[in-house]
């Protein structure tokens, strides 16, 4: 068990072809990111943005173009793979087909000559933790993929690595199974307690598992915090979007002044927000900017409601809660209803927003435009 | 537009069955969904109504012909594919319109000027339809892809199909995106006025999207009925674990009918849970022992202290997942889902009470895991017949 330091980390791939060099060349672009000792951490992204090069790297699978990983107080940029202490599940589980599942996770052990009684005991306790020691004496070809999954990570954490990488685990799995074991690999991380790096692009897996989440996008951090802390408090528009089922709805927006107050005006509606007191100091009369409200932050208002009459554009019921849609010139704002009312296509209703959970970011770069409380 | 029927369709491959005597009607104008698990048989279904494939046994009809015969060009179905398969170098206007140009449905073989008149108008109703009217000119690589969702299908309504067939056409968006196409999906839904035919194993685009759902398992027809009928009075187990996402708890009951009935939980066995007084629920289960009990998470609640009536259990996990999280509650060797809001103060393992709003549950046949009944089946009815009516 140890602290995962990366300092500075680059990553550039060779394209061939390209002449010039920009920004984006850099498949991991100046990545810092320190894992505590025992700490669940979830790099988190949408395809091509760097998380699988730099959990390889960590692992040792593929060169570093520039920066530094330490595990606990050594350097590990120029270890072997094999001496870095590191124990790999991946999403495809390539076991040795041949071999029993018993085999197959104590193969690594007997590579590097644990005594065999040894080698027992800690197949079987692994096999207990992980629910899988009536498949010990199975051939890998006759597992389900739930199975296998669990087989495969037991191999990964027999050698008691020091830090356990996961790369996407879980995605093979249909979403009941996925569903579960997501559950075990949660408990699983809390009885060995092992440092662990889990990429995913599923903000859900990263949201249900990790202690924190890096989100990462073309080779950049973004950000990195709990999971209450990206989903409540998102540093820009790409996380803010990113996080969350159903996703925050985001919509640009021109600031109006009208006597006192500020409104959020959109184009094509007559829908009206008023902007809450504490972006006054930010805003002005005919400001651009986008604004972002989850859609647990919108509400449909009672009788009493000054809110916004808005047409119902589509009712979704999902038997677990019920959804609405609104439109807003091109854009659809959904918001969720507990309540067990039907709404109609065409419906009326009173559209209220809880002003101090809207968010705003700059037009031009997305990032957070913050109170000033 | 038309109606379809399925009448006693079997479809084998080698020696796999993949329909096993499927019966279905589906009416003029509906959206009807089918949905199942990855191998049900609902692509299966879905290529015998196109043509793709042809049943060894039973009949499909179009409207009033039986089409087993009929050549999938005939037949005058519209497939929607889960990529847009925009033409990049056409416009809008030309990518709906290129249907209405194919040689195989010139209305006006001979007269070209005429031809493209009547394109014109049927381009541009269409386009009206799926509020894409002001995008006519722009090429698909200036469109958002909702725009482009919207293009597409427009172009498969254009020559006004009898029946408008979508395999999955969301599976492998991004979850902002299918979001985002599902409701887009559902708004045009109202304006298509075809039948359409929608293949998903997402439960939750079946409960939005359609008239009335399918559930097929292994090749065969499980039930069929309106959103809420399928959700709160499946017909087996299997149907109530598929609809609804954490799934739904099923507990191993016995009925206990001393002093007014009572459920007694196999994994605590000294505690009985009082049920409300049903006589029709009660004859039902006249002879029974053993029950199966569905409670689906939003209706078991947790509690920090004991109050009447709660179980012991000890904290298993607890995930966030988005707007809500799932407490899973150890209790005896069942793990108990339940919904909690986000960031509550819970350490793993930890002693925690639940209780159980018996009064939404749903009764199983512990043998059979057929549906039995609800206590609340008299309103769930009310709701089903309301939803019925407006389909």
């Amino acid at each position: 068990m140890a602290n995962l330091t990366i300092k500075n980390l680059f990553k550039r791939y060779d394209n061939v072809g390209k002449k010039t060099k920009t920004v984006n060349d850099y498949a991991v672009n100046d990545l810092c990111l320190t894992c505590n000792d025992g700490e669940f951490v979830a790099l988190l992204g949408p395809s091509g943005c760097g998380k699988t090069t730099t959990l390889r790297m960590i692992a040792g699978l593929e060169e570093i173009t520039k920066g530094d990983i330490y595990i606990g107080e050594t350097r590990i940029n120029d270890l072997h793979p094999k001496d870095r202490h590191i124990g790999l599940a991946f999403e495809d589980y390539a076991m040795y087909p041949p071999l029993t599942v018993y085999d197959n996770i104590a193969f690594n052990l007997r590579a590097k000559g644990v005594a065999k009684g040894e080698i027992d005991g800690r197949v079987r306790d692994i096999a207990k933790l992980m629910h899988c020691e009536e498949l010990l004496d199975m051939m890998p070809v006759k597992l389900s993929g739930g199975q296998k999954q669990r087989v495969n990570i037991a191999r990964a954490i027999v050698r008691r690595p020091e830090i356990l990488l996961m790369d996407e685990p879980l995605s093979h799995l249909d979403g009941k199974m996925r569903q579960s074991m997501r559950v075990e690999i949660k408990r699983l991380h809390i009885e060995i307690n092992c440092t662990s790096v889990y990429v995913t692009h599923d903000q859900l897996e990263a949201m249900s598992l990790a202690d924190r989440i890096a989100i990462m996008d073309l080779g950049v951090l973004q950000q990195f915090g709990t999971p209450m802390e990206v989903y409540d408090d998102p540093v820009n528009e790409f996380v803010a979007a990113f996080i969350g089922e159903p996703p925050m709805n985001i919509l640009e927006t021109t600031v109006i002044k009208d006597e006192n107050d500020f409104f959020f005006t959109f184009a094509e509606s007559e829908l009206r927000i008023l902007v809450p007191a504490r972006y006054y100091s930010k805003v002005r009369d005919g400001f651009r900017v986008k604004m972002g409200v989850r859609p647990m932050d919108l509400y449909v208002g009672g009788p009493e409601s000054k809110g916004n009459p808005e047409r119902v554009a589509v009712f979704e019921n999902l038997g677990d809660e019920r959804r609405i849609g609104v439109r807003v010139g091109e854009h659809m704002m959904m918001l969720i209803t507990n309540d067990e009312t039907r709404y109609r296509h065409g419906d009326i209703i009173r559209l209220e927003v809880n002003g101090e959970k809207t968010h705003l970011f700059d037009l031009e770069t997305g990032d957070r435009i913050r109170s000033d409380r | 537009m038309a109606k379809i029927e399925l009448i006693n369709v079997s479809k084998r491959f080698g020696k796999t069955t993949a329909l096993k005597n499927v019966t279905l009607e589906i009416q003029d104008k509906e959206f009807f969904v089918l949905f199942g698990p990855a191998g049900a048989g609902k692509t299966t279904i879905l290529n015998n109504i196109a043509g793709i494939q042809i049943p060894e046994e039973g009949m499909v009809r179009i409207g009033d012909e039986v089409v087993n015969q009929v050549d999938p060009a005939d037949r005058n179905v519209a497939m929607v594919f889960e990529n847009y398969a925009l033409y990049p170098h056409m416009t809008v206007y030309d990518n709906i319109a290129s249907p209405l140009r194919s040689p195989r449905y010139k209305k006006f073989k001979d007269n070209k000027a005429q031809n493209e008149a009547y394109i014109k108008e049927a381009v541009h109703k269409v386009a009206a339809m799926m509020k894409i009217d002001k995008l006519l000119e722009r090429l698909p690589s200036q469109l958002s892809n909702g725009q482009r969702q919207r293009v597409a299908l427009g172009r498969a309504l254009v020559r006004e199909p009898n029946v408008f067939l979508m395999d999955e056409p969301l599976a492998h968006l991004d979850a902002k995106l299918r979001n985002a196409m599902r409701s887009e999906l559902k708004e045009m839904q109202t304006a298509f006025g075809t039948t359409s035919i929608y293949v998903t194993h997402d439960f939750m685009e079946a409960m939005s999207l359609a008239n009335r759902i399918a559930v097929i398992n292994l090749g065969e027809i499980i039930q069929v009925g309106t959103s809420d009928e399928i959700y709160y009075m499946p017909r087996n187990e299997f149907v109530a674990q598929l609809m609804g996402d954490p799934e739904i708890n099923l507990l191993e009951c016995t009925l206990v009918r001393e002093d007014g009935s009572s459920l007694c939980w196999a994994e605590c066995p000294e505690q009985l849970i009082p049920m409300p007084k049903h006589e029709e629920l009660e004859e039902r289960t006249e002879g029974m022992e053993q029950i199966h009990v569905g409670l689906r998470p939003q209706n078991v609640h947790y509690h920090f202290e004991k109050v009447p009536g709660a179980f012991t259990g000890n904290v298993y996990s607890f995930e966030t997942i988005g707007n809500k999280s799932v407490l899973t509650v150890q209790v005896g060797d069942q793990h108990l889902r339940v919904i909690a809001p986000n960031g509550l103060p819970v350490k793993l393992d930890q002693e925690i009470f639940v209780t159980m709003e018996i009064d939404r549950a749903i009764f199983f046949d512990a043998g059979t895991t057929e549906y039995i009944g609800r206590f609340d089946e008299a309103a769930v009815k009310e709701l089903v017949a309301e939803q019925a009516k407006e389909a």
